[in-house]
């Protein structure tokens, strides 16, 4: 049995939200839901960062790279947002059943 | 000072092709743009001509310049040593030559600034590429070079042919793209250097087996760049470029690049073993093989781009058995007399608007000054003495003599009578033979600017040989590691004469000639032989081997597409899974 350290929670919490995220990607058939599985996703990865600079020692490195992430991902989320509404423009529809024009 | 040159050659092209293309620009609204943008590009691609020709002065095998890139990057440097300032400024010179044919010949074009705009940002790439001293921004002018070549060839992009050929011209010379790319990054691997000059002076203490590979993706690069076999493919197609490209890109200096990288990093991989002889080999299939499909083509392009092939095969033979000086004279001279007669040709394709020579005749083209220019490059390229191709291609054929197997010389000097009998059949066919085809209209011989490209290229196919001792002299001194000696012009024609190997070339020559004077008594030869022309005018199956690889990429990518489902859930995990399995991969390696 795993001691219950911060760091072992952390680390838990980590992995719980990838497979939150990795399902979503797979289940979502909404794409503004799929926005949101992203987000989940990523902040999986922040705080992994940020226990890997805990980990490391290197706690200023991570932290700042983690402020970066989060600027940056904020920034995929608005994109995505903007094309979701572009999208339910044109096709009048969300569900990305629907999107499949790229089928080869 | 060389530092102020070497910036002047390669940037006031760049700088003139920006300004043209802006003056271009419809809102601008110029009083005469097109005279506008002619006097640009001719005004600064003739500067940057000036200055490539005052850099030969100051040749020298140091680094001048070192502009710091960064630590990935390693430094932007120049070395404007023999080699590079000649062919920096034998792009330079014909480039400008090659703009002032272009007045004439892209009169009435709607979109010069287009045009102009690639041929000068080439002419700067080009010069770039000779004179740095870094193998990673040597590629990233090889590149360039490769693009503007690709625009040209496709720079009348409604003619589906002409895209074609632009492609295949991209694609194959990517190919030889990476092997260079590959090459610096070795470099950068073992030595923590992308400088020439590291990697000359250290390449002996690598193990066999990666300098083997540097060593034959070199030539692969080098042979897909210069249009060896089996990668020649792309020269012939690259002809529907407008003409001044196909003399300046195609004949007079992109595709000497491979010979340039051959030659400058000989001393590295010489010792390699079956390296030359895969050199050697590569040359002489190409000389041979390009000879008897210019044989048969029918196109007047086509023909120069298969003599093309052919003449830079001499060269890679050259460089096989160890005569730079030869590859580099042969070079030279080539550059000269094929930027002639292709600029030749343009201006009778310009007069009779056909490129079939079985359209021409004598009739037809009558351009008195085209005539007698075009038979003077026609002239150096079979070799007849005493114009500038004679000298060197007995030059090579002597290095080929004293060093290298047997049998390439034998086929070497057998190419030299095919060369003569098909520049003699083209010439006859063009300017001599009965008109076919009867027109109404009277063709115009050259207007001003393109006698004024065409004389002094003329001039320069009678005389560049007298320059053959000064440029000894200037490449042993400034090429250190080149084994190279430095001689008087003098010493080199009484060597040159006194060979043995002279006068039996000659004999080949004669007896080129004679076969097509007398083809008419050949013919139970010819009827022999006719599976031969047949297969010499199907390309010698190399054209059905790029169809066959070019439709089995196209079937694989259709088998692959079932990969695209088109949902995006897929896309998604696939990109975060990719990103996981290199992630893990990583902590494999490090860990």
């Amino acid at each position: 049995m795993m001691a219950l350290s911060p760091m072992n929670i952390t680390m838990l919490g980590v992995v719980g939200l990838l497979g939150v995220g990795l399902y979503g990607l797979l289940a979502t058939r909404n794409l503004i839901k799929m926005v949101a599985v992203l987000q989940i996703l990523v902040k999986a990865a922040v705080i992994a960062l940020v226990l890997a600079g805990r980990v490391s020692g290197r706690i200023n490195l991570s932290q700042s790279l983690a402020a970066t992430v989060i600027v940056a991902d904020t920034v995929v989320a608005v994109i995505g947002l903007a094309l979701a509404v572009r999208v339910r423009q044109r096709f009048g529809s969300l569900d990305l059943k629907d999107l499949s024009s790229l089928k080869g | 000072m060389a530092g102020i040159l070497i910036l002047l050659t390669i940037g006031l092209p760049w700088i003139g092709g920006v300004l043209v293309w802006i003056a271009g620009w419809k809102r601008l609204a110029f009083r005469n743009t097109v005279q506008l943008q002619n006097s640009l590009a001719v005004i600064f691609s003739a500067v940057a001509g000036v200055a490539s020709l005052v850099l030969i002065g100051f040749a020298t095998s140091e680094t001048v310049i070192r502009i710091p890139m960064g630590a990935y990057f390693g430094d932007l440097t120049f070395i404007p040593n023999g080699m590079g300032v000649f062919l920096a400024a034998v792009a330079a010179v014909i480039g400008s030559l090659a703009v002032i044919f272009s007045i004439d010949y892209m009169r009435g074009d709607p979109e010069p600034g287009r045009y102009y705009f690639m041929v000068l940002f080439f002419i700067g790439a080009m010069a770039g590429l000779v004179l740095s001293g870094s193998l990673l921004f040597m590629f990233v002018f090889w590149e360039i070079t490769a693009l503007c070549s690709y625009g040209l060839i496709s720079y009348y992009n409604d003619d589906p042919k002409a895209v074609a050929g632009g492609i295949k011209a991209l694609i194959i010379t990517q190919l030889g793209g990476v092997g260079l790319l590959a090459m610096a990054l070795f470099a950068y691997a073992y030595f923590g250097s992308y400088e020439i000059n590291v990697f000359l002076a250290k390449a002996g203490s690598l193990p066999v087996v990666p300098l083997s590979v540097l060593a034959f993706g070199m030539l692969a690069a080098a042979a897909a760049k210069s249009a060896q076999v089996p990668f020649h493919t792309w020269l012939p197609d690259a002809m529907e470029a407008p003409t001044p490209v196909s003399a300046l890109i195609h004949a007079a200096t992109m595709v000497n690049a491979g010979i340039y990288v051959l030659a400058r990093f000989y001393p590295a991989f010489a010792p390699v073993p079956y390296w030359k002889l895969t050199v050697i080999t590569v040359g002489v299939v190409s000389v041979v093989l390009a000879a008897l499909m210019a044989m048969v083509a029918t196109d007047l392009k086509r023909v120069l781009a298969y003599s093309t092939i052919s003449q830079l095969g001499y060269m890679v033979y050259a460089v096989g058995v160890g005569g730079i000086f030869a590859s580099q004279v042969h070079l030279f001279s080539h550059a000269v007399f094929k930027a002639l007669l292709f600029l030749g040709a343009g201006a009778v394709i310009h007069a009779l608007e056909t490129r079939e020579m079985g359209q021409m005749g004598r009739s037809r083209a009558d351009l008195p000054f085209v005539r007698v220019v075009f038979i003077i490059g026609a002239l150096a390229l079979a070799g007849i003495p005493i114009l500038g191709g004679f000298w060197s291609k007995e030059l090579v054929l002597e290095a080929g003599l004293s060093d290298g197997p047997r049998w390439a010389y034998l086929l070497a000097l057998f190419a030299v009578g095919l060369t003569a009998c098909y520049t003699f059949r083209m010439v006859w066919l063009v300017f001599f033979a009965k008109s076919t085809v009867q027109s109404d209209h009277a063709p115009h011989d050259a207007p001003l600017a393109m006698r004024t490209a065409l004389a002094p290229l003329a001039f320069g196919a009678l005389t560049t040989w007298l320059l053959a001792g000064p440029f000894s002299q200037l490449l042993s001194s400034t090429m250190p590691a080149q084994p190279i000696e430095p001689e008087t012009t003098l010493e080199i024609c009484l060597s040159i004469l006194r060979a043995p190997a002279t006068w039996l070339a000659l004999l080949v020559i004669a007896a080129g000639l004679a076969a097509w004077w007398g083809r008419e008594r050949l013919t139970w030869l010819t009827k022999r032989l006719s599976w031969l022309a047949d297969w010499a005018a199907a390309g010698f199956g190399f054209e059905t081997l790029n169809r066959w690889i070019v439709e089995r990429v196209r079937g694989a990518a259709g088998d692959l597409a079932i990969l695209q489902t088109g949902q995006l859930n897929w896309n998604l995990v696939g990109t975060v899974a990719g990103l996981l399995a290199v992630l893990a991969w990583l902590a494999w390696v490090i860990y």
